[in-house]
């Protein structure tokens, strides 16, 4: 049932440091702050029910969205769904990630919602995931002991569970460039049709051809959201692509492969069927998209 | 051709300016000094005893100012049939029904304190399907059915599970199928919805130091509120004081009866005269104030070859959860409604309402036709292409008229613009020239809608000194525009700019009686009153006019506030100066209506059967399926209503806009999905999914007139009829598209799916 | 806990102190008593409760008031200015947008937010734009169109 939120005390941290410094002092008894609109929710229903609330959203630097020829590009916990919809370099050169970010809810939470903090709720059908395990992004995690690195799918461990420790937080999402002649894209099947609606199945793309003309798969990968405990890495039907001349029905048989990877709980059937079809088609978009 | 000033003309709600400035008055805006705030304790069974309550630990909780539980229940309420306490007493019979509910000084202590109220059950096995409710082995839900009290025309079955049982026959039923040529047989179901009023549902109780109570709360019938709170509490109705909050955020029904204000009331009697503030969370919304009729549908109907239908016999079972609300009467009026709005020989309909362990249904915008309307549009699209006849001709040929007896049999049908509605609604779209493009199709769907009869509206006029005018009625404004219409009507007659007009918001001390603003039935109940009451107090006006003017009476007209002789028209005063000349010390000219039409029936009691006034429509639909998702998309929507005559166009049309629209949602979106053990599974507007404006087709409007002889210049409703035909509309055109037939709501993409598995299988 | 905030509401500066638990919808509603802004899912599910904060539209209802500090916001009680209506407020009246009224002041400030930005939006873009906000009565059908009556009269009065 919706409540009244429980008191905290609420913290301002300017910099990482503190930020990460007050983690450590209320190890447990603390939860970040950035865009709320996962977090304020699950107050109201007390199932989390932190002393101690930490807003990071005055800690400037975690906001940026840089890109780097070499290093690829860098999203800060702030960054929102509307800030990454909106950003030149993500539609240009990470336009699945566009369209994820855009995927997310209404304008009033894209306006509010960070990218972090859909990962760190780890939602089954979070947009951002399929597309960012697509992307090959990794986590930058920091703590008082220093940092690790980790891939997207990793991260994740369960139905809102991750491996992110109650002393750390996701100060970066790190995305290195994708090969030459590649094409990605992010499609989603809404609850109906709405766009602002949960997502029942996304799928993430990005697939890699030797040349246009030739069209040999060199890399495909795939990111399937709401439709196992996690988002989840769809391995085999990337792999069944690889080395391939795309021509009629790859990409069809690539979905069915993707479907025998998923678990959908609640609408299994009419997910996986789902699968398949949006596998295929978010390829086919993916392909449409190379330059 | 009368010309009106007012009437008929597309003038801006009166209420707009307030409401777009955030101004305007909703219930949850009203605070109180020394409020206390209410929550209530609900059941998470569907059916169990109450073995035990025990409130100390949250009595001794700092802050908590009352406690009621079941021990506290003052009797029984119900509009129809009587058999809902203000608390669950001795056992719950859904999940999310109030056993306890505590006043507080703040809402969180409120809380806190039903945390640490301790109830102890005994689970009982629930029943949540209808039919298995109508068994006679099913366990019982309301063990005293018998005892309840109840209006004449409701027939509850005793010790089953039926609470009322209605019956319509006309012809005879064995004669009309010996005489058929086809014969069809269909079940159809539909789903629990919910209103989804964006507002919640609120009260705000308070008894003064003689006893008196007040509520203030967002409930459609004010007056009916007082009714049954006064029959319960066993109270002279004047002891007993609803105000409505001037504005209601969306209604649709499911803003009436006892719900949230009974809890409201119980704590407010025990809260040392203090009042007590209570908002339902959305989840309570969901779960604990009404929902639409779960039904099932059976129609065997007897057709001759050239398409016209010959005979029907319906059943309609109506699941209406834990207490019957409204139930009966919204089985009493969808049952008449069964057999469509077309000229049949022979017609049986048995209507049942059931109770199960299930929310409990009432009143939702349509009041039980929705239901019946998916049944006999899509089994008349059945018959159609059985009988390779057009859907729209065949509607059309069957389509009551003018002076034909109605379906049942009651009562012959006056102001019928039905075969207009289908026949522009169809053209239109175009209906001749089918879509070229794949998966495209088309859909038609016609209905026929009753207003609770007889029914009384009462409505007082008050000149001001200064020729202002307010207008005193108890009907509410929840959005459909009864404000605008009614002054609008009030200028006509009395020949006053809208601007000198005020709408006095009800209140049962100062406003007269209504029976409800519901069953589409404002615009021509209280549209007569006002009108009226406006020409009675515009009469006492000439009265005194006619000798200041040297006319007689009858010579006298109004315009802009001002009184003049027809044939002179410089001679003229305003009625600042007429009221003057005759009150020079000052007084009110109050004009008095009440209105309370009677129809001659057939059968006999209340709302038996016959309806002062019948509404027509149809709606028109194209859609696009995706024949690998089984996702629809609602391309366009026409609708075409018989409104009488249009007061209001702007409000009509948004009318016939959000009534569309509100009808594709249950079509395609909408389930309150109910768990294994009863419980509405998805409580929040994150799960429960109602239209967004990306969902929303191309929508035309279309407004018919066949003019009403007993009302408001010809007037008839609108507000319930917009949703009725929507949902058979959707299926046709989806048959249309990809030939397969849905015959259960919603159409979800899994049914679509199924379908078109099972069709690639009969192949 | 108690906390001090300052903001700005539709021009006004405000000093005052919230308890760190309290949502922006009841720190404008309960503290500052501006009821225009209404409640309806408290899960950002409905948008009747959004506000422009720092001139983009949010839900109210999933920012804690003490997040506000510092920040700009405007409700619908702000639109008009000096007596006149904002143009789009002028178009929900003319147009017949507004029924129950319940979810006018959400879907008024998602529509500025809009304009504020793309004077010329295409019906997609206004569709899109309110795509937060529900609406039970009037089938979105003639906000839609006042939204984009009010962009024509912004744009011919520049």
């Amino acid at each position: 049932m919706l409540r009244k939120i429980k008191g905290f005390t609420y913290l301002k941290p300017f910099t990482v440091s503190e930020a990460i410094s007050l983690l450590d002092e209320y190890n447990g008894k603390a939860k970040i702050l950035a865009g709320g609109t996962d977090l304020l929710i699950q107050m109201k229903q007390r199932t989390q029910n932190p002393e101690y609330v930490i807003d990071i959203k005055n800690i400037p630097e975690l906001g940026n969205i840089t890109y780097d020829e070499n290093e690829g590009l860098s999203i800060g916990p702030l960054a929102t769904y509307t800030a990454l919809a909106s950003s030149p370099v993500v539609r240009e050169k990470f336009g699945l990630l566009a369209d994820a970010a855009f995927a997310v809810g209404s304008p009033q939470i894209q306006n509010r919602g960070t990218v972090a903090g859909n990962l760190c709720n780890a939602s089954p059908s979070a947009d951002t995931a399929p597309a960012l395990i697509a992307l090959n992004a990794q986590l930058k995690l920091v703590s008082m002991k220093g940092e690790r690195i980790v891939s997207v799918e990793e991260f994740f461990v369960g139905p809102f569970k991750t491996i992110l420790k109650d002393t750390e937080i996701l100060a970066e999402i790190l995305i290195p460039n994708v090969p030459l002649h590649s094409g990605g894209s992010y499609l989603w099947l809404p609850k109906i049709i709405t766009a602002v609606d949960e997502t029942l199945v996304g799928v993430g793309a990005l697939i890699t051809v030797d040349d246009m003309k030739n069209k040999i798969c060199t890399e495909a990968r795939i990111g399937l959201g709401s439709v196992a405990p996690t988002p989840i890495r769809a391995k085999k039907a990337g792999e069944s692509l690889k080395g391939k001349r795309i021509e009629n029905g790859l990409f069809e048989q690539a979905g069915v492969i993707a479907s025998t990877e998923a678990l959908p709980r609640s609408r299994a059937e009419y997910r996986s069927e789902m699968i398949k079809v949006f596998v295929k088609r978010a390829l086919n978009r993916a392909l449409e998209r190379i330059r | 051709m009368v010309n009106y000033f007012a009437v008929g003309e597309p003038i801006p709600r009166v209420d707009a300016v307030e409401k777009v400035t955030g101004r305007a008055i909703y219930g949850n805006d009203l605070f109180f000094a020394n409020m206390l705030y209410g929550k209530a304790l609900r059941s998470p069974y569907a059916h169990a005893k109450i073995v035990n309550i025990d409130v100390t630990k949250a009595q001794r909780l700092p802050g908590v100012k009352a406690i009621v539980t079941g021990k506290d229940n003052p009797g029984l309420g119900g509009e129809a049939l009587k058999d809902y306490p203000f608390l669950a007493v001795d056992k719950v019979r859904y999940v999310g029904e109030p056993v306890a509910a505590v006043a507080a000084v703040d809402e969180e202590t409120a809380e806190e304190a039903l945390d640490v109220i301790a109830v102890e059950y005994e689970q009982l096995p629930a029943v949540l399907d209808p039919l298995t409710a109508m068994k006679p082995d099913a366990p019982l839900i309301h063990e005293a059915l018998h005892t309840y009290q109840h209006i004449p025309v409701i027939k509850p079955i005793e010790h089953t599970n039926i609470c009322h049982h209605v019956q319509f026959l006309k012809g005879d039923m064995d004669q009309g199928f010996a005489e058929s040529d086809v014969i069809f047989e269909d079940t159809f179901t539909t789903q629990m919805v919910h209103h989804g009023a964006i507002e919640l549902h609120m009260a705000v109780a308070q008894v003064d130091p003689a006893g008196k109570i007040t509520v203030w709360v967002t409930n459609d019938g004010p007056h009916r509120l007082r009714n049954d709170l006064a029959a319960v509490l066993k109270m002279p109705l004047s002891k007993i004081r609803v105000v409505s909050p001037p504005y209601m955020g969306g209604g649709f029904g499911g803003k009436g009866g006892l719900k949230v204000e009974t809890l409201c009331i119980a704590l407010a009697l025990r809260s040392d005269e203090r009042p007590v503030k209570m908002v339902l969370t959305r989840e309570e919304v969901m779960t604990s104030s009404i929902v639409r009729h779960p039904s099932v549908v059976t129609l065997k109907t007897g057709v001759k070859k050239d398409g016209r239908l010959w005979v029907r016999e319906a059943r309609v079972v109506y699941d209406t959860g834990a207490y019957a609300e409204k139930g009966p009467t919204v089985c009493q009026q969808g049952s008449v409604a069964a057999a469509g709005p077309y000229k049949l020989k022979h017609v049986k309909v048995d209507g049942y309402c059931v109770y199960t362990n299930k929310a409990i249904a009432g009143a939702y915008r349509g009041y039980g036709i929705p239901q019946v309307a998916w049944a006999h549009e899509s089994q008349m699209d059945i018959i159609a292409h059985e009988l390779g006849i057009d859907p729209v001709k065949i509607r059309v040929m069957n389509a009551v008229e003018e002076g034909d007896i109605s379906p049942t049999g009651q009562q012959v049908l006056h102001s019928v613009g039905l075969k207009e509605c289908i026949s522009r609604a169809a053209e239109h779209l175009g209906w001749e020239k089918k879509p070229d493009q794949k998966n495209r199709g088309r859909g038609i769907a016609c209905g026929f809608k009753n207003t609770k009869t007889p029914s009384g509206s009462s409505a007082v006029v008050k000149v001001s000194q200064d020729g202002s005018v307010e207008i005193l009625t108890s009907s509410i404004e929840a959005g459909q525009g009864p404000k605008t219409v009614l002054a609008q009507m009030a200028a006509e007659e009395l020949g006053v700019p809208l601007d000198r007009i005020t709408m006095v918001s009800p209140d049962t001390d100062v406003t007269p009686y209504d029976a409800s603003t519901t069953s589409s039935r404002t615009t021509f109940h209280m549209g007569n009153a006002v009108k009226k009451a406006a020409r009675d107090a515009r009469d006492q006006l000439f009265a005194i006019a006619a000798p200041m003017l040297n006319v007689e009476t009858g010579e006298l007209r109004v315009e802009k506030g001002e009184i003049y002789v027809k044939n002179k028209p410089e001679l003229r005063h305003s009625f600042a100066e007429v009221i003057k000349h005759q009150y020079g010390a000052g007084l009110d000219i109050i004009g008095r209506s009440s209105f309370y039409p009677v129809v001659q029936r057939e059968t006999g009691g209340m709302w038996s059967a016959p309806s002062i006034f019948w509404m027509f429509g149809a709606h028109c639909v194209e859609v696009e399926v995706d024949p690998e998702t089984g996702q629809v998309k609602v391309l366009k929507a026409i609708g075409a209503h018989d409104v009488g005559k249009v007061i209001n166009p702007i409000t009509c049309e948004g009318q016939i806009e959000g009534g569309l629209v509100h009808g594709i949602g249950p079509a395609l979106y909408e389930e309150m999905l109910i768990g294994p053990k009863g419980e509405v599974q998805n409580t929040s507007l994150l799960d429960y999914k109602i239209c967004r404006v990306l969902d929303v087709p191309e929508i035309t409007p279309l407004i018919v007139e066949a003019t009403h002889r007993d009302g408001p210049y010809g007037a008839k409703g609108i507000g319930e009829m917009t949703v009725v035909p929507t949902a058979s509309a959707v299926a046709n055109a989806i048959y249309d598209a990809i030939g397969v037939r849905i015959k259960d709501l919603p159409i979800t993409p899994e049914r679509i799916l199924n379908a078109l598995r099972e069709k690639e299988l009969n192949k | 806990m108690q906390k001090i905030i300052n903001v700005i509401v539709n021009g006004e500066f405000y000093e005052v102190s919230v308890k760190s638990n309290m949502t922006l919808l009841d720190f404008l509603r309960d503290k500052l008593g501006l009821t225009g802004t209404k409640g309806g899912c408290e899960t950002g599910a409905c948008g009747a409760c959004t506000v422009l904060l720092e001139g983009k539209p949010v839900n109210s209802c999933l920012v804690f008031a003490v997040e506000a500090h510092g920040k700009d916001i405007l409700t619908v009680e702000g639109l008009a200015e000096n007596g006149q209506l904002h143009p789009l407020q002028e178009a929900f009246v003319s147009e017949g947008a507004v029924q129950c009224g319940y979810c006018t002041p959400g879907m008024l400030l998602s529509a500025k937010a809009l304009l504020d930005g793309n004077p010329n939006p295409t019906e997609t873009e206004v569709k899109e734009a309110i795509a937060g906000n529900l609406c039970r009565c009037t089938g979105y059908v003639k906000i839609v169109k006042a939204i984009l009556v009010a962009a024509e009269k912004m744009r011919r009065r520049n």
